[in-house]
């Protein structure tokens, strides 16, 4: 038999494993990466001059402890630069701005680069994950809208 | 040895939609919650032929935290 799930990802991760997808999502949309580091209060580069858009990660926060708090990493491509922050609560948000693009671009911008973010660690944690379970990993491809597709076979007793 | 299939897709947004082939009965509900565990909550599921077979025992071992 065969059954079809959809399931809504989770994201409670740690700094290296969310960073890790960013830089990987970023990449892969054409960004470069800017810088990472520890701020202490408001980032105040980019909420000053240009039109900036924050958006919240959905579905995010931090692993107990205080590993990562504080932390940021900025990417950038064609003028636009987008800061992805884990604040003091492991709260995640990213932050967009670029001079001379309008609100909706930015907020599509950070948008995209969010879900490619999130979509980045699922398929980091489903492979590491699958791989210890000894499941064999025989196809993977992106499709023209994006989405990664695996296949997977499993062999049991 | 019996070989289960899965084929997996993760959205531009992350959702996750997968297909679990090779089970009787309610045996991919077991495989089903493997992923659950390791990705998230599940939004919906469904059923196709031979759901009702009778059951097969399948063991995932192992506990996953998100």
């Amino acid at each position: 038999m065969s059954a079809v799930a959809i399931i809504t990802p989770i994201v409670i991760s740690s700094w290296p494993a969310i960073s890790s997808a960013l830089v990987s999502a970023a990449v892969s949309m054409g960004f470069t990466v800017a810088n990472e580091t520890v701020h202490a209060g408001q980032n105040r580069d980019l909420r000053q001059g240009p039109l900036t858009v924050t958006l919240d990660v959905p579905n995010s926060s931090a692993v107990t402890g205080g590993l990562g708090r504080g932390q940021s990493l900025r990417v950038s491509r064609d003028g636009v630069t987008a800061e992805f922050r884990r604040d003091a609560r492991g709260h995640d948000s990213i932050c967009v701005t670029g001079q001379g693009f309008s609100e909706e671009t930015l907020r599509a911008l950070g948008e995209e680069l969010s879900g490619r973010t999130v979509q980045h660690y699922v398929l980091a944690k489903l492979k590491s994950e699958m791989a210890g379970h000894g499941m064999d990993l025989v196809e993977e491809s992106v499709d023209e809208n994006n989405a990664v597709r695996l296949r997977v076979r499993h062999w049991q007793n | 040895m019996k070989a289960r299939e899965y084929e997996i897709t993760i959205g531009p947004t992350g959702e996750v939609e997968i297909h679990v082939d090779g089970f009787q009965g309610r045996g991919c509900l077991e495989a089903i919650r493997f992923f659950e565990q390791v990705v998230g909550e599940t939004k919906d599921l469904r059923h196709t032929s031979g759901f009702y077979e009778p059951g097969e025992d399948v063991r995932i071992h192992g506990e996953q935290r998100h």
